[in-house]
């Protein structure tokens, strides 16, 4: 990749980041959260990504953060509050920014004609309020073209010393620095934005013209600013050279200088303050104002501290190490059989030593997986911008509830969230909001609230997508599944089986198609993208209060904890977290049902009995339950089922190969693994497994198997 | 006369630099209106050169600067670059 190339990447994510810091600190703000640190770090947010596009040259994209920083800055100077009405258009501004971030990548366009009457809100927003930074900043732009430029060295003078303090920053271009893309030009036409810059140039190490190398820098640049400007603000300049381009800050007016580089702020701050409090001498007129200084320090503690210490790491390099712990646990398991097939004993020192190697690989695999980990907050900051979208279309009035940001997954399934739950919410706003006329109707607040949840239940991630809305209307659903000839006209379905039938291919219950939703690819490319997941999705639903989506993933699709069974010659392996107990059920337990089921009784309660080498169509009879053993598995709806093997190997952790991506998908199987003696294992679908037979019941046998 | 190309970045510097240093030993005037951006290392050039005509005594002029070159010098703290006639001392 071009060097350029790669900065501008770098840049890119980094504007991921602070683009979704941007609008989470708004988000707070409009829930009444935010405080002053909060302003803070939404403004450096978007300073941040205005002073990569200046250095970029995206005009466009800097004109368009000018002001909205402006505004922001008014905010942070206490000239504008922080009202709804203020922070929703700063919401929406953020849109424009993240499109105009899109544009500049290549991926989609600006729409002009939005981001300037944007443009011209915010401005509207700080012409009555605050005129100061946009009259200053006009000021320091319109400084005669021809003429003078201020050009100081004297920082003797007492007299202007004592009555400003000053930020001095002397900055020398390293020779890498250049060749990197940067320019001087650059970081001094962003200082100049910052307030009322003094620049002046030290040529005194440029030699004569001969021996000049003209890659080489030889000038360096000092410049004074405000005390008034933040120090992280000039800080945040300089963000992507880092030491390619030395910078050295000083509060002119104190004595003690601030470091070089960001280390260890806090104690050069204290030094400082130290310095101040201690100088009584009239001379040197250590002027600032401790209230600068301690905002100072307050600014630079609280994000450094937060942040705590990453690396950037490509994704494949993690995918490979992946790959190579699941090797290991494969290699591991194949030399425990090896052991345990000649027959040492338990006590031998081999046999101990494998034990621990198994603990250690355990623990490898844990800590490897726990790298891909990610808070599902990545899919979920998307949200907020999707439904005021779809807000906006629709015409209601949405508030997005979002719960359990912090959850972990893998990221493989987390980059697999984010359409299910777009199509979620879309559907959640669409059809199960009303309009704010219909819900003062019926006696609801006019706002619709839709929440969208995510939390840790056994050894699954759920998320759940709700709304206040009116519920599924079931006569309808009913009414088009008939139409559209998916059920008999005479069928008999349950409340829940109705309410399924949204999930059916081609059911589209909007009777007008609009552009949000309804475009019959519906809840059934949910359903299906989320079972390629190995996750289900079901829907709990009460007409006039409103529905619930509930889908379940696996946390991760790399490792899985499992019982290997065998059925018919088979071995097969049922995920731990689906199974309840284990049992050897007493011939009076079992009782026949109909021509060829049965139901187990287990404490009291029948549970139906499925044979899974007959479910997976590996025999044709089942076998006698006396002869196999039973697993009583749960289904994610709270259903008990009793799975019957021919008998269980054992326990064990198993590696989980997509047999998608191998070969193709096979209902009832979820994946597959390779096991100790190296043959492979087909991993079971509970959930499909149950599902499939319980659907068949009324069917005959024949077809069934 | 010497023209100066519209972008002066990290490319621009060493085919200036070579250009003056051709250009030595006769008095120049360097035309400056078709510049769009100037970066640091060009300035450095510019700054160089004229100390060397200053010290061999020849005449060392920018005319006619655009408003982009004008801008940069004054950016970077040396606005006397665009301006003013250096006059043989």
């Amino acid at each position: 990749m071009d060097p350029m190339d790669a900065i501008k990447a770098t840049y890119f994510q980094e504007c991921d980041e602070l683009l979704a810091s941007l609008e989470e600190g708004l988000l707070a703000l409009e829930a009444g959260e935010g405080d002053s640190d909060t302003i803070n770090a939404v403004f450096r947010a978007v300073h941040s990504v205005k002073g990569g596009a200046g250095a970029f040259g995206f005009d466009r994209m800097v004109e368009f953060a000018h002001v909205f920083e402006t505004a922001l800055d008014a905010m942070r100077a206490g000239k504008l509050d922080p009202e709804p009405e203020v922070v929703k258009l700063m919401l929406r501004a953020t849109d424009v920014l993240v499109d105009h971030v899109q544009a500049a990548k290549g991926e989609g366009a600006v729409d002009e004609g939005r981001a300037a009457a944007m443009a011209d809100d915010l401005a509207a927003l700080t012409s009555s309020e605050a005129p100061k930074p946009a009259a200053s900043e006009a000021a320091a732009a319109t400084t005669d073209e021809w003429g003078f430029a201020p050009l100081k060295f004297d920082f003797g003078d007492e007299a202007s010393a004592a009555s400003e303090a000053k930020w001095r920053l002397v900055m020398r271009p390293a020779p890498q620095m250049y060749a990197k893309g940067h320019d001087a030009a650059l970081f001094l036409r962003e200082l100049a934005r910052l307030g009322d810059a003094q620049v002046s140039l030290d040529a005194s190490a440029l030699p004569d013209l001969e021996s000049l190398q003209p890659e080489t820098p030889y000038l360096a640049w000092t410049v004074e600013l405000p005390a008034s400007v933040e120090e992280a603000a000039i800080r945040d300049v300089f963000d992507f050279v880092g030491e390619d381009c030395p910078i050295e800050l000083t509060l002119e007016g104190g004595e003690a200088p601030a470091a070089p580089s960001a280390e260890a702020p806090a104690a050069d701050m204290q030094a400082l303050l130290q310095a101040v409090q201690d100088e009584s001498s009239p001379e040197t007129s250590a002027t600032v104002p401790p209230a600068a200084a301690e905002k100072g320090s307050a600014d630079k503690g609280a994000p450094k501290g937060a942040q705590g210490a990453t690396i950037r790491v490509d994704l494949e390099r993690v995918d490979r190490l992946i790959d190579l712990v699941g090797e290991l646990v494969i290699n591991q398991a194949m030399l425990a059989q090896r052991v345990a097939e000649s027959e040492l004993a338990c006590s031998s020192s081999v046999a101990i030593g494998l034990d621990e190697l198994e603990q250690l690989t355990r623990e490898i695999q844990d800590s490897v997986m726990a790298i891909r980990a990610q808070p599902v907050k990545s899919v979920f900051q998307r949200m907020p911008r999707l439904v005021r979208e779809i807000a906006g279309a629709t015409g209601k009035q949405v508030r997005l509830v979002m719960e359990g940001e912090g959850t972990e997954v893998d990221k493989t399934v987390i980059e697999r969230l984010s359409d299910p739950i777009t199509h979620m919410l879309r559907n959640a706003i669409d059809h199960g909001l009303e309009t704010p006329e219909e819900r003062a109707a019926a006696g609801k607040p006019e706002e619709g609230a839709v929440r969208l949840a995510a939390l840790h239940r056994s050894g699954r991630i759920v998320i759940e997508v709700s709304d206040d809305g009116k519920g599924i209307n079931r006569p309808r659903v009913r009414d088009i599944a008939v139409e559209k000839g998916l059920i008999a006209a005479d069928a008999n379905l349950t409340d829940d089986e109705i309410d399924n039938l949204i999930f059916l291919p081609g059911f589209s219950t909007a009777s007008s198609v609009s552009n949000i939703s309804g475009r019959g690819v519906g809840m059934d490319v949910v359903k299906r993208s989320i079972q390629a997941l190995g996750g289900r999705i079901s829907i709990a639903s009460q007409p006039g209060k409103g529905s619930v989506f509930t889908l379940s993933l696996p946390l991760t699709l790399a490792v899985l904890d499992g019982m290997v069974i065998s059925a018919s010659g088979q071995t097969l392996v049922a995920p731990l977290t689906a199974i309840v107990e284990t049992l050897r059920p007493k011939p009076e337990d079992v009782r026949a049902l109909g021509p060829a089921g049965a139901v187990l009784a287990v404490r009291g309660a029948h549970v139906p009995l499925i044979d899974v080498g007959v479910a997976l169509g590996l025999r044709h009879a089942p076998i006698d339950p006396d002869h196999g053993v039973v697993l009583l598995v749960e289904s994610e709806g709270g259903g008990r089922s009793a799975l019957v093997a021919d008998e269980i190997q054992g326990q064990r952790q198993v590696v989980i190969k997509s047999l998608e991506a191998n070969y193709q998908r096979v209902d009832g199987i979820a994946a597959a693994t390779i096991l100790g003696d190296g043959r492979v294992a087909l991993i079971l679908d509970v959930e499909a497994v149950v599902e499939k037979r319980l659907n068949e019941r009324h069917a005959p046998l024949a077809k069934a198997s | 006369m010497l023209r100066l190309s519209p972008v002066l970045d990290l490319g621009a510097a060493a085919p200036l630099w070579r250009g003056l240093c051709e250009a030595r030993g006769a008095a120049i005037e360097i035309d400056a209106s078709q510049v769009e951006r100037i970066g640091g290392l060009c300035l450095q050039v510019l700054l160089a050169a004229r100390t060397q005509w200053r010290a061999d005594g020849r005449s060392f002029a920018i005319v006619q600067p655009s408003a982009a070159f004008a801008d940069g010098v004054r950016l970077m703290a040396a606005a006397d670059l665009a301006p003013q006639q250096e006059d043989v001392q």
